[in-house]
């Protein structure tokens, strides 16, 4: 969309004296997520409209249920804001275009008591071309594009839905990943088919999918060489989260580290496997709300069956984490499958 | 030297919306109940619904949302269109 004449920005501009003076008018305006930012000027906004080639006005997603239209220049400024560089702005597109899936219930994920975040997962070149990390942290701090990316979409949250803490953002707790919580998968040193080939893009292809998901809970199993000992510490995990939070089916993701995957991969697993057994595994009876303290929503259906999954394919299975370390994790959804995950390409012509 | 920054938020499209007025008077009345679904929600209306009678509320509009985190589908929000005030609440 690039013309000669670039396009008017459509934003209200301030002056201000330096960068910790505009960090100081985002605060006082509620217009960050608490961490600074880093100040959205016009030439900034401009080049990040430039790697992605479109222009500022261009709708890229509609929210749609208050029908906000996220147009490419909010984008830019959130991604700015955010701490990105000009060339992660494909991925972040494709990251919104999946948050505006319908599908994706956006305005429910943000503005529902059962806080929620978007757990972003990167596959494809892009990963490497931008510098993401698949390996050691990946949950956490170690990569800027891994931790900028995902703080993106929180910034858009806030200003362009009106997702303020305590407004349209009803979350009771929230969780530390709505700050940032998105990996890239690591395809390199495993034989699994990544995760958006699973769910219908091309291997060559880059795509993000993206969940509504509560906080990550970490595992550990260390003991074992054995795949299906060692998928029921993954299901156990999912089912403590059945009985202790949701008992709806839904999708999880699974983070599954380095370790493990060298368990399950010289035993012969694919991921198809895994989900198939997890799928399984990952179930309770609503009687066990006893055990957990919620005999009172029991009823007469205590011999009720609750699968954690509706079919093995709800199941995420993700390869990423350190070398070492006997570690996972169990991402579960928000809340059932009122939100479903969603898998977009990152668009070629997109590309910078 | 100064820098110029952008307005990170979106002005929404369309004109504001608010409360409907107040109805002058609730004698002969029809009230719609809208329910979101969540767990409360029936036993606060019932109760709701008592009161209003008690000030000459006629009759009331009561449907249920398919789905508590989307929006009332259209065909429920034309059957409302019928009712003189709408109640639209939560029971969390």
């Amino acid at each position: 969309m690039n013309t000669d004449r670039p396009a008017r920005l459509a934003s209200a501009a301030y002056d201000v004296d330096d960068g910790f003076a505009a960090n100081e008018l985002y605060q006082d305006n509620g217009w960050t997520d608490g961490l600074p930012i880093v100040p959205p000027t016009e030439s900034l906004v401009r080049a990040f409209l430039d790697a992605a080639r479109r222009g500022p006005e261009d709708v890229i997603g509609v929210e749609p249920v208050r029908r906000r239209r996220i147009t490419a220049e909010k984008i830019a400024i959130a991604a700015v804001m955010a701490g990105c560089r000009p060339e992660y702005m494909p991925v972040v597109l494709a990251v919104v275009r999946a948050m505006c899936a319908t599908e994706f219930g956006l305005h429910g994920t943000t503005a529902s008591t059962g806080g929620s975040a978007q757990f972003i997962v990167v596959n494809g070149p892009v990963r490497r071309a931008i510098g993401m990390n698949a390996t050691h942290n990946v949950l956490a701090n170690a990569s800027r594009a891994n931790a900028t990316i995902g703080r993106t979409p929180r910034l858009l949250i806030l200003n362009v839905l009106g997702g303020t803490p305590g407004r349209l953002d009803r979350s009771t707790l929230g969780h530390p990943g709505k700050f940032t919580f998105c990996v890239a998968e690591d395809e390199e040193d495993h034989p699994w088919t990544p995760l958006a080939s699973e769910r219908g893009v091309p291997a060559e292809r880059s795509a993000v999918t993206v969940l509504a998901a509560g906080s990550p809970h970490q595992l550990m199993n260390e003991w074992t060489r054995e795949p299906r000992e060692l998928l029921e510490t993954y299901a156990a995990t999912i089912r403590a989260n059945l009985l202790t939070y949701s008992i709806w089916p839904g999708n999880y993701a699974l983070v599954i580290g380095r370790q493990h995957r060298d368990v399950l991969v010289a035993a012969g697993w694919s991921k198809r496997d895994i989900r198939e057994f997890v799928h399984e595994r990952a179930r309770v009876t609503r009687g066990e709300w006893c055990s957990v303290g919620k005999g009172a929503v029991v009823g007469r259906k205590g011999d009720n069956v609750h699968p954690a999954l509706r079919s093995p394919d709800d199941l995420l299975v993700v390869a990423a984490g350190g070398p070492a370390g006997g570690f996972g994790a169990v991402i579960p959804p928000w809340y059932a499958a009122k939100s479903v995950a969603v898998t977009v390409p990152v668009e070629t012509g997109d590309a910078s | 030297m100064t820098i110029r920054v952008l307005d990170p938020r979106l002005d929404p499209d369309g004109e504001p919306l608010g409360l409907a007025p107040a109805l002058d008077s609730l004698e002969g009345a029809t009230i719609g109940l809208l329910d979101n679904t969540k767990i409360g929600t029936a036993r606060f209306y019932d109760h709701l619904e008592a009161l209003l009678r008690q000030r000459g509320v006629r009759s009331f509009i009561r449907l249920r949302k398919p789905d508590a985190s989307r929006p009332a589908p259209p065909e429920m929000l034309d059957e409302l269109t019928g009712a003189d005030a709408i109640v639209s609440g939560i029971g969390d």
